[in-house]
């Protein structure tokens, strides 16, 4: 069952071209990961879906629903976002990252957005960390309680915006693996990401994007060993010869 | 008027030892005060007289007729007597001259504390009062300029900036002098009797209020602005509207980077209620004026009132650097710490 | 109660009496000026003081700081007015100011001002980096050297923008004056609208010295801004 359907969609700053003509599908409970050269308009791309940026043209569909005839604040809860750089507020706590959605926005009663806080910070690994202050905790523990944060409005599909760019090596691990008990249980996920091994294991379907426009999409398998377009093979395996 | 004064300290460190000693002074110095006005409580007053105790609070009692509580003659008595020696040593004695000023200061001070505790009762409630609604207007307006639109913002900082371009003294007269404020004010009636003050002290309190809102939202735009815009992003994203996002996220943090410079304009407000005498406020300037043209001793009173704002300055710094480290948040750094 | 604001008889008279709040615009100016100067020259060495200095002077000088940032200006000027045995000066005549009340005023918003304009320059002394110190020493450089050469001129560039603020405070307390019936522009203000029969003037008086006083600060503040953009140090004021 189709849940996301990017249809034609163009966005520019200015003269500048970001999207050209971006169309794809998603069906519930798929992984789909987006990877491409900086610049060329993975985030971008993200940020349309949930309206923290405004298309030029086109049309984006959630479950059958055209997003521009929502409500924006409806689109959000639907959609989660997880941040490159977390953006988790700086003056609560860990559980408090999580109650301020429920409380504010699902309307959830205290001690409810409480109990239901700290299941998904037990989710994520983190049920010991849930009165630490985001500045208290690491790299990746403040990663976790992003997703955490998305998680607990129960979104129908969540964003994750290059989630492991700003970690340090050795934090990356702890993230992708919470990222791959979630793509276990059958969350639909939207990721940009550079981690190879994840998209590799983890993603329904890969898509190139190269200068706003999608160069090749497919199962990971068929990008990885045996890509169409001389650019995929050549992106991808300098990226494995990174890694 | 790209500049703001928001990184200058209100009255800077004393040093270490002396904070201490300070802190001391402050704490028996605010107890007297209490005191003193518990003592003249209306309030307390009816319910003392209620519960069978009419003598103990007397607020009925003049300003002017108050007694001290502390007698004025052995500090009159140590001074006369340094003062004997001194003429006895002839010239060579200046340090027991000055001495024997402060003993004198002493006792001037003992004999008119109880009319200045009334007029710090004034600049008090003017000062707290003041700051409060000013802080009402200036969460609106800071969140106008930053958050509101070319128009809103453009309203917002008009205000701000015409209030700090012009001397809140001329403000004062134009409320008080020249609109028909405080006709309007004497006009409720009950404004002026049964320990309501005069309408002075309400255009007072306006004067103050719309001075102060304008300066305190400059801080405050100044700490929302340094919010990290991601903030608001994330808020964003998981559902809060604009509105809600200020309201849960951007504001609690940067409510606390504006502390120090809410300090700023406290101190501020506490020094420049002193221009509400010129208005005819009983403040604690106007109560020493008018000692000074009762007993012609200008010089000392006006040494005595300087000691006076001091306490109030110092201590509501030393408790405001508390209420800081209060509702401080681990990595949330000062406003001012920020890089 | 007049029941028509803003008549535009009363603005007549202000028109008429232009010269007359000019000279007092004329004192404000001065008075400014002097309070100003008088600042920069005490507070700039208060401020290296409060940094480099030691033992009972620095403890001195960060007293007096505290003291002069504490009290009430009005307080101050009422003190030095009648405290400090200053002697009679006569009246300058044209604009007829007190010459012992303008002294009193320009020592008391002074050394306020310096009080003030030490905090700024210690902040901005403070704010160059250790670096600084350690690359002039390892060329040779004494400290008393290092600070005359490197750390100085970067940090008087750094203290503008809190010298600016500075200007604004004093130009708009000098009204403050007022209380030692010193003739500046409130003063003047106040007499013309105490004139007889000329109580329903006093909006549009005031109005009018409130616009010389932003027109002051406004102009004054864009000027320095302009000045601030064209010698700052490329990239060197963060």
């Amino acid at each position: 069952m189709t849940l996301l359907r990017v249809e034609h969609v163009d966005k520019s700053y200015g003269d500048e071209e970001v999207l050209h003509d971006v169309s794809f599908e998603m069906q519930r409970q798929d992984v789909e990961v987006i990877v491409g050269p900086s610049g060329s308009g993975k985030s971008t791309l993200l940020r349309c879906v949930n309206r923290l940026t405004e298309i030029d043209d086109g049309a984006i569909y959630l479950d059958g629903e055209e997003i521009h005839a929502l409500d924006e604040n409806e689109l959000r809860r639907r959609v989660g976002m997880v941040f490159q750089d977390f953006n988790l507020f700086a003056h609560r706590t860990a559980r408090g990252n999580v109650t301020l959605g429920l409380r504010q926005v699902l309307g959830m009663p205290r001690e409810e957005a409480e109990a239901t806080a700290d299941d998904y910070l037990e989710r994520v690994g983190l049920a010991d960390q849930a009165e630490s202050y985001p500045a208290e905790l690491s790299g990746g523990q403040q990663q976790r309680v992003g997703i955490a944060r998305a998680l607990a409005m129960e979104p129908e599909l969540i964003l994750f915006d290059e989630p492991t760019s700003a970690l340090d090596p050795e934090l990356i691990g702890e993230v992708l693996s919470v990222m791959r008990d979630l793509a276990d249980e059958g969350t639909t996920m939207l990721c940009v990401t550079h981690e190879m091994g994840f998209a590799r294991s983890a993603a329904s379907r890969i898509t190139f994007l190269d200068d706003g426009r999608i160069v090749e999409r497919g199962p990971p398998e068929t990008l990885f060993e045996d890509p169409e377009h001389e650019r995929t093979r050549a992106f991808l395996g300098e990226l494995a010869g990174i890694q | 008027m790209t500049t703001t004064d928001v990184d200058q300290t209100a009255v800077g460190e004393l040093p270490g030892r002396r904070r201490l000693a300070v802190g001391a002074v402050g704490v028996v110095f605010w107890a007297w005060l209490l005191a003193r006005w518990a003592s003249h409580n209306t309030l307390l007053d009816r319910l003392f007289t209620a519960l069978g105790a009419p003598n103990l609070v007397q607020s009925e009692l003049g300003v002017r007729q108050r007694e001290p509580w502390l007698p004025a003659e052995p500090f009159q008595a140590a001074s006369d007597g340094v003062a004997d020696v001194a003429a006895s040593l002839g010239p060579a004695s200046v340090l027991l001259e000055w001495l024997a000023w402060l003993f004198d200061l002493a006792a001037f001070a003992t004999t008119i504390g109880p009319q200045l505790a009334a007029g710090a009762f004034v600049t008090v409630y003017l000062t707290v009062l003041s700051m409060l609604l000013g802080l009402l207007l200036a969460v609106p307006l800071s969140v106008a300029r930053v958050y509101g639109g070319p128009v809103l913002s453009r309203i917002s900082l008009a205000y701000t900036e015409l209030i700090r371009g012009t001397p809140l003294l001329a403000q004062l007269f134009f409320l008080y002098f020249g609109l028909p404020l405080a006709g309007f004010i004497d006009s409720f009636g009950f404004v002026g009797s049964g320990g309501v003050p005069r309408a002075a002290v309400f255009v007072a309190i306006v004067g103050f209020t719309i001075n102060s809102s304008a300066y305190q939202s400059e801080y405050i735009r100044a700490a929302l602005q340094s919010v990290d815009p991601g903030q608001l992003t994330a808020a964003r994203s998981i559902g809060l509207s604009k509105l809600q996002g200020i309201r849960y996220v951007v504001l609690p943090q940067g409510l606390r980077f504006a502390i120090p410079g809410w300090t700023n304009e406290f101190v501020y407000l506490i020094k420049y209620s002193s221009l509400a005498a010129f208005i005819t406020v009983p403040e604690l300037f106007r109560r020493a004026r008018n000692i000074g043209s009762d007993t012609f001793q200008f010089t000392d009173v006006y040494v005595i009132v300087a000691l006076f704002y001091l306490a109030l300055v110092l201590t509501t710094a030393l408790a405001m650097g508390k209420l800081e480290q209060a509702v401080a948040i681990p990595g949330l750094g000062r406003g001012a710490d920020r890089d | 109660m007049d029941p028509v604001l803003l008549q535009a008889s009363d603005w007549q008279f202000v028109l008429e009496n232009w010269q007359f709040l000019l000279l007092g615009t004329v004192v404000t100016v001065l008075l400014t000026a002097t309070s100003l100067g008088l600042g920069f020259l005490t507070g700039f060495p208060a401020g290296a003081i409060e940094v480099y200095g030691s033992g009972r002077l620095q403890a001195a000088v960060s007293t007096a700081g505290v003291v002069l940032r504490g009290t009430p200006i009005v307080v101050l000027i009422v003190l030095f007015f009648f405290g400090l045995p200053l002697p009679r000066l006569g009246t300058v005549p044209l604009l007829e100011v007190d010459l012992k009340a303008f002294v009193a005023a320009t020592l008391a918003l002074g050394l306020r001002s310096a009080a003030y304009q030490a905090q700024v320059f210690r902040g901005a002394i403070q704010s160059i980096g250790e670096g600084q110190m350690e690359a002039a020493r390892s060329i040779g450089m004494s400290e008393r050297q290092a600070i005359q050469h490197v750390i100085f001129p970067q940090a008087i560039r750094r203290s503008i923008p809190g010298f600016q603020n500075e200007f604004t405070i004093v130009l708009k307390d000098t009204s403050v004056a007022f209380a030692i019936g010193l003739a500046e522009l409130l003063t003047r203000a106040e007499q013309l609208y105490l004139q007889p029969g000329r109580d329903t003037a006093v909006m549009e008086v005031l109005i009018a010295i409130s616009a010389v006083y932003f027109v002051l600060t406004f102009t004054t503040n864009r000027t320095l801004d302009y000045l601030n953009e064209v010698y700052a140090v490329p990239g060197g004021n963060e």
